[in-house]
């Protein structure tokens, strides 16, 4: 741990003090370093080379603070460093659907940053001057910090409904950066949600089971919306929304008093969510520059049958825990423990449907080219990060303490059966779409989304063109003063003088008899 | 220290910049290395001077020098903590301002006459801060005003001739407000010297309605220059002066002078108790919330970028009087830290506004486009003062705003911390279009009138150096700010001072 209490502030201070703390930075340092490793290649040819790395180092270092940060200053900073910076990433392309999509970024960016800074004052008074976490620890929460918390983090978080800007910044911005704002950077309001709302707290709770039916929406929503979509980086933006929902549910539920029992489903969810969602957010952006050999698709299976819970894969470890825990029965307040699991069952077969959905559109993605090219060395390049980060899947499950565990309890035949039978549903599901031709009509399929122009009208409303003027009044005394004139012909001047005079006299007289 | 240096150091840091600046009215056009020479001599001087009163007042050290002046009301200089709060800031900025004139002005006509009202402005600024009683103030700051004139009207135009006729009109029906205040006030309880806790509260009971007008008259006049809501009209005209006089205007001088004597009159002559029986304090903090939002709803449709500045600087300066009107310590630290911090980053920012004018003759924002590419350094230092302004971490504007905003839960306004929140929302909503438009959008056409001013470095190097100097500032006043040199750490000692009086 590094103190600099001594030179910034109170409780100022960086270190890994916590498990939560340590996989988090570790997670999110390996997935930037792959991420930063593919944009060697990838970016070669961007036009503005120089300022991606700026905006790509900015935020990989404000993401890096925020995780290590003892205090909420720190984080703070960390956090507006990230947030700022991502800006330029999402605009790199200099598109004008980029522009947009950075627009709106941005304006919800700045959004959640003053309300963060809002809860964070409220906190701060509260816990008397104290910024590091542990004293924030003790300290009672009310709704109205909760509130502010929840929504300055969830807009970058990203569950449903603060999710608006994901679908759209996404696909805007180049593949290796879409990787780090799911796999990492959402991550954050993640990791905010549970580092300032202390567990426990009798406020809090009841905030968890609306927070509960909140990431359920979000889950089921996420999907739902992703089957309107079918350009690949928006069914991933939306594949986001929906596992953020997921994880949603698990830092409500960290909330409760034995949080110790569900941080460790919470933090191998986010490692393997950042891991895989990174993966497919960097094959996604492979496919779509060059028609690939046949095999490749391997790289898109892998981390895609690993977040829809194929039994000895990552996912499997963490839908059973995440199970197991909503079926034990201290499900808080009037939520019911039997329909959430049986709630899971039904997001695991959307899960699996989103992501046979996307296969579909990758491949109508990779139709468009004509002739397979010879794989240079670029494409090698990028394709071992994707190797990379398909080998850390395969290796978590099995070989990293906190999800051995989870694993080792997927063993079991009925568990395996439990897995498995959402999958085949969601598997005869598209079948049986596909053979019928299930199709809404064509005007619901890729709409352009409402938010844009919201976020065009509050531009307006922020750079107007004109403005409410205070009407001037001018008072012109030259009118009257000829008037006056006008009423005293011939000279004024002597008998001006004379009544001055007369006054005068008046007056002296009047001070010295009074 | 002596007792001498205890009397006359005030005196001194005065003539420091006072009698430089007349010995420059003498000085002919072409004498420029014996100006320059003169200039510089004093700002190093005051610099020195001011450093040494700034470690005896940290020590403990009261200077305190008078001069008969009227039956009741001695000409008083005295420094104390508050006091060297602005000295600081208007020395430290006059040097930066200085520096930047001399290149801003090189080669145009009439600069003995511009630079000698120059160190007269400062002077009176600083005789201001000094100043020990209302008295002694009232006679700075008309000063101050008549100084300001001829370098508002420098350039001559029909505009700036209209701006200063504008500028006098206000501030010197300001000033006989301010007459009329303090003479209502000394005839209530005279004109002793400024006192934590303030000397009215013994005519409280017996003057309840004189002392109210008294002070409504004297926030009026002290308003005109702080750009109180329905005073501020002066200051977007005046922004035809050249930019070292706006930074003047905005951050050194002018604006902050009537900042400071709103600081002074709620702590020093009425005082946290009288302002609370009396009841003046929540009419004047709803005042100066509304001009935050006011200000910074009309900055959102200006499309001059120092126009827009000039909106942002009448939202930014009651931030200052916010919090002294909440009259609680912590709203208090970030009001005075404001008054540093807002100075620092408004001067960068109309630095930056007159590189763009002087180097590629940009005057709106829309010509803006793409310049951060020509002027990397600039737009750079822009973005920066920009980014505290909105209140973002880690710049100095973020520190003001989070002390002010725990001030305002400490004293239960939350309705402040929501017009805190709001105007962060507002300047994010005027700064980064301008920023987006220096680093994302590209060059459109040729610039208006470019200029190389330098083979090697974007512009002139005295263009330059006082604005990287004032934008490094801005970071380092908000990332050391517990350090022990920093203005917030001023600002606590202050209000110890000034909260510790019973």
């Amino acid at each position: 741990m590094i103190d600099l209490s001594s030179w910034l502030w109170p409780g100022a201070g960086l270190g890994l003090l916590t498990e939560l703390q340590q996989v988090w930075w570790y997670f999110t340092l390996s997935l930037w370093c792959v991420a930063g490793i593919f944009s060697l290649s990838f970016m070669a040819q961007s036009a503005h080379k120089g300022r991606y790395w700026l905006f790509f180092s900015l935020s990989f270092a404000g993401n890096m603070l925020l995780i290590g940060a003892l205090d909420a200053i720190s984080f703070y900073i960390g956090f507006s460093i990230m947030s700022l910076s991502a800006y330029g990433l999402v605009v790199d392309s200099g598109s004008k659907a980029a522009r947009r999509a950075g627009r709106l970024y941005l304006q919800l960016a700045i959004l959640g940053e003053l309300l963060l800074f809002a809860a964070l004052i409220l906190r701060a008074s509260a816990a008397g001057g104290q910024y590091d976490w542990q004293s924030w620890q003790q300290v009672p929460l009310d709704h109205l910090t909760i509130l502010l918390t929840i929504l300055g983090l969830g807009l970058k978080a990203g569950f449903w409904p603060l999710h608006i800007w994901l679908p759209q910044a996404h696909p805007a911005a180049p593949a290796p950066a879409s990787a780090v704002l799911s796999g990492a950077m959402i991550k954050a309001g993640i990791l905010g949600l549970i580092v300032f709302l202390p567990s426990g707290d009798p406020q809090l709770q009841h905030w968890i089971p609306y927070m509960v039916t909140l990431g359920f929406i979000s889950a089921v929503f996420g999907v739902l919306a992703s089957l309107l979509y079918r350009q690949p980086k928006v069914i991933l933006a939306y594949s986001s929304v929906s596992q953020v929902g997921y994880i949603v549910v698990l830092v409500a539920l960290a909330w409760t008093a034995d949080a110790v029992a569900v941080l460790p489903v919470l933090i191998a969810y986010a490692a393997h969510h950042a891991f895989a969602k990174g993966a497919l957010f960097l094959y996604a952006g492979i496919n779509a520059k060059q028609r690939l050999p046949d095999y490749w698709q391997l790289l898109y299976w892998g981390p895609a049958l690993a977040l829809m819970a194929v039994p000895l894969s990552g996912g499997a470890a963490i839908k059973t825990g995440l199970k197991s825990l909503l079926s034990s029965d201290v499900v808080p307040g009037w939520l019911n423990g039997e329909v959430l699991t049986s709630l899971l069952s039904l997001g695991a077969i959307l899960t699996a449907l989103l992501f046979l959905h996307l296969a579909v559109a990758l491949q109508r993605q990779q139709r468009e080219y004509q002739h397979t090219a010879d794989p240079g060395l670029a494409l090698y390049w990028q394709g071992a990060c994707l190797v990379l980060l398909l080998l850390i899947l395969i290796w978590l499950p099995w070989y990293w303490q906190p999800m051995l565990q989870l694993s080792q309890h997927t063993l079991a035949w009925s568990k395996i059966w439990g897995l498995s039978w959402p999958l085949l549903a969601a598997v005869g599901i598209f079948m049986l779409g596909r053979w019928q031709q299930w199709r809404l009509p064509a005007r619901y399929y890729d709409r352009n989304s409402p938010v844009l122009a919201w976020s065009l009208r509050l531009k307006r409303l922020y750079q107007p063109q004109r403005q409410w003027q205070a009407p001037v009044f001018k008072f012109n005394w030259r009118g009257i003063e000829r008037a006056c004139n006008r009423t005293a012909t011939g000279s004024v001047v002597g008998s001006s003088a004379l009544v001055v005079l007369v006054l005068l006299v008046l007056i002296t007289f009047w001070q010295y008899f009074a | 220290m002596s007792a001498f240096w205890l009397t006359y150091l005030p005196v001194a840091i005065i003539l420091s910049s006072l009698l430089p600046g007349l010995i420059i009215f003498t000085l002919k056009e072409q004498q420029v290395k014996l100006r320059i020479s003169l200039n510089l001599l004093g700002v190093t001087v005051k610099l020195v001077l001011v450093l040494i009163m700034w470690q005896a007042v940290k020590a403990g050290d009261i200077f305190y020098f008078s001069l008969p002046f009227l039956p009741g009301a001695d000409l008083v200089l005295q420094g104390d903590a508050l006091s060297l709060l602005f000295v600081v800031l208007s020395s430290v900025l006059w040097l930066a301002t200085t520096v930047y004139a001399i290149g801003y002005l090189e080669n145009s006509p009439l600069r003995s006459r511009f630079f000698g009202y120059f160190s007269l402005c400062v002077s009176a600024t600083v005789g201001l801060a000094l100043s020990g009683n209302l008295v002694s103030f009232l006679l700075f700051y008309e000063l101050l005003t008549l100084a300001t004139f001829p370098l508002v009207v420098h350039r001559g135009t029909p505009q700036s001739l209209a701006a200063g006729r504008r500028y006098l009109a206000y501030t010197l029906s300001g000033g006989v407000l301010l007459l009329t205040g303090i003479a209502l006030l000394h005839s209530v309880v005279q004109s002793p010297q400024f006192i934590p806790g303030g000397y009215v509260s013994a005519a409280v009971s017996e003057h309840a309605g004189l002392l109210t007008l008294a002070f409504a008259l004297m926030i009026g006049g002290l308003g005109v220059k702080a750009a109180l809501l329905p005073l501020h009209g002066w200051l977007p005209q005046a922004m035809v002066a050249p930019a070292p006089v706006s930074a003047l205007l905005h951050a050194v001088a002018v604006v902050k002078a009537g900042a400071f004597g709103i600081i002074r009159l709620v702590y020093d002559v009425f005082g946290v108790d009288g302002m609370q029986q009396l009841q003046l304090a929540q009419p004047l903090m709803l005042l100066a919330a509304a001009t935050i939002l006011f200000g910074s709803w009309r900055a959102l449709a200006q499309q001059d970028i120092k126009r827009r500045l000039a909106y942002s600087t009448i939202s930014q300066v009651s931030y200052i009087t916010v919090g002294v009107a909440m009259l609680g310590p912590l709203a208090a630290v970030g009001g005075l830290v404001h008054l540093v911090h807002q100075g620092v980053m408004k001067i960068t920012l109309f630095f930056c506004a007159g590189n763009y004018a002087e180097t590629l003759g940009v005057h709106k924002i829309r010509e803006l486009n793409g310049a951060g590419r020509r002027m990397p350094l600039t737009s750079a230092a822009f973005t920066l003062a920009a980014l505290g302004m909105i209140g973002i971490p880690p710049t100095a504007g973020f520190i003001s705003k989070w002390y002010l905003g725990l001030g305002a839960v400490a004293t239960d306004n939350s309705l402040m911390l929501m017009v805190f929140v709001l105007s962060g929302l507002l300047n994010a909503g005027y700064f980064l279009p301008i920023v987006y438009r220096l680093w994302f959008l590209p060059q459109r056409g040729s610039w208006p009138k470019e200029q190389r001013l330098s083979a090697t470095l974007e512009t002139h190097w005295m263009l330059l150096l006082p604005m990287l100097f004032t934008a490094v500032l801005i970071i380092l006043m908000g990332l050391f700010a517990s350090t022990g040199v920093s203005p917030l750490s001023w600002a606590q000692l202050i209000v110890e001072r000034e909260f510790s009086y019973d």
